[in-house]
């Protein structure tokens, strides 16, 4: 058989490269608080989404109702938080300051690092994700539950979709009742989908301890992941750089900030 | 008279190698039965949602009474056109039969007397008046479709859509649903039904939709 040439560049990655470098981004991204940093960890992200030929439109595309949340939770946390140069304010009261947009600013870097390096992950297969976490010496249930997420949330989602269709058919625009009603008819619309997860939720169960789910203690797979040199080169390279950006942003600090 | 539904150029597709319509000029009447027939997976179910407008067609023009689909929002369609998903589950909302009914009207303002006689209109038309303060979840899957078309009668559509209402009936429960789609149909509505079950399309008659790689040819029943 002919052998394939070897590349040192991979962008078919075992999934535990990938995970690595999802943990890093995201680690980085939860700890350090630097406006600039994030937006490094954040373009460097998207970069490696690109390396990997993850479907970032569809990422943003899949997640834009949470934008506008996101968006929320950055104009309240701009008006808590009062520090700096003083932009807008009422009475005594500061409602926009530098260090509250700098602080809404990186929570915004923060999710955008999140989605944007979980979109690696995705660009393997549920199995595949599986049997990385099973390697990684993780428990086969909790793997387990890990994929059944996984396939879980484009259901949920459609569900959502089918659902909000249905309450519009009914003569229901949505975008012009009053707020009061608009909750009243959300709780309406949380009825039929928490349902119906409960329901496929116990389907999938009865399913799976029909097929003898854990009835034995080992489980073999025919799918055995194994590294490969750009595998061991990018975990590395992860490690490393996470351990950098610590090092520096604990011990020897980062420029300070615009404040 | 005007043709309540048209059809000009439609095509539409999932993916770029399968084109799942390809229909040229189709109309149907105000008050007609439709029956659109086909295997599974030939796009029955598209061409419903391409109606009420939960899909968009690749090229050509929708018309539902007289106006352009793609101009008008789900609301204003369901107001016009009332749809019947597959599964009857995701348009049941409420914990109990008489809510179901009910809230969207609430919703919408209309007063409590017009609420309560129209509820009782449509349990007894679908013959759930002894299921009214029953809980929706604890009803039979017969029941809950009758109870999905409930919901949307009490709109009082002038045409409606089903998506394979006879999935997962029994012989005893396709006949009373027949008997109230033939009492619909006399009392002046018109009604595409998506099918693949010839037996239950025979109880009617009107027009046959049949589509086949895409391509829709008529026949009358």
């Amino acid at each position: 058989m002919e052998k394939s040439p070897k590349k040192f560049y991979n962008p078919k990655a075992d999934v535990r490269a990938k995970l690595a470098i999802v943990m890093g981004f995201s680690t980085i991204g939860v700890f350090v608080q630097h406006l600039y940093v994030l937006a490094f960890i954040l373009l460097l992200s998207v970069i490696a989404a690109f390396i990997f030929k993850a479907e970032l439109y569809k990422a943003l595309r899949s997640t834009k109702n949470l934008w506008y949340i996101f968006l929320i939770i950055v104009v309240l946390q701009s008006i808590f938080i009062h520090s700096g140069r003083i932009f807008l304010q009422i009475g005594s009261f500061p409602v926009l300051t530098m260090g509250g947009i700098l602080k809404g600013g990186e929570f915004l870097l923060r999710v955008a690092i999140i989605v944007f390096s979980a979109t690696i992950v995705s660009t393997s297969n549920s199995r595949e994700v599986v049997q990385g976490l099973i390697q990684m010496k993780i428990p086969y249930d909790i793997a387990f539950m890990v994929s059944v997420a996984i396939r879980f949330l484009p259901l949920l989602r459609n569900e959502i979709k089918d659902t909000f269709t249905a309450i519009q058919l009914r003569g229901i625009e949505i975008k012009k009742i009053p707020l009061k009603k608009r909750i009243r008819l959300y709780l309406y619309v949380f009825n039929p989908v928490v349902a119906g997860a409960i329901r496929k939720a116990h389907q999938l169960s009865v399913a799976m301890e029909m097929r003898a789910f854990r009835a034995y203690k080992g489980r073999t797979s025919l799918l055995h992941l194994k590294f490969c040199a750009s595998d061991y080169f990018i975990m590395i390279s992860m490690l490393l750089f996470t351990a950098a950006v610590f090092v520096i942003y604990y011990y020897l600090g980062f420029p300070k900030s615009i404040i | 008279m005007q043709d309540f539904i048209e059809f000009k150029k439609v095509t539409f597709s999932y993916t770029q190698d399968r084109m799942i319509l390809d229909c040229a000029d189709l109309s149907v009447g105000r008050s007609n039965f439709t029956a659109v027939m086909g295997p599974n997976g030939c796009g029955k179910t598209t061409l419903g949602k391409l109606l009420v407008g939960i899909l968009k067609p690749d090229s050509g023009e929708i018309i539902l009474d007289g106006r352009d689909v793609s101009g008008m929002n789900l609301a204003q369609i369901g107001s016009i056109a009332g749809y019947l998903f597959q599964n009857p589950e995701v348009q049941i909302f409420a914990n109990t039969v008489i809510d179901e009914l009910s809230f969207v009207m609430k919703i919408k303002g209309i007063e409590e007397s017009i609420i309560d006689k129209k509820v009782s209109e449509v349990l007894e038309l679908l013959n759930l008046s002894a299921h009214k303060n029953s809980g929706t979840f604890s009803l039979s899957y017969g029941e809950k479709q009758r109870l999905a078309l409930a919901g949307i009668l009490i709109n009082d559509p002038q045409f409606l859509i089903l998506d394979e209402p006879t999935t997962g009936l029994d012989i005893e429960r396709k006949t009373i649903l027949v008997d109230i789609l033939k009492n619909l149909i006399k009392a002046g509505k018109g009604m595409m039904i998506m099918s693949h079950d010839e037996k239950f399309i025979n109880n009617f008659s009107g027009t046959i939709l049949k589509i086949s790689n895409g391509k829709i040819t008529k026949e009358i029943l």
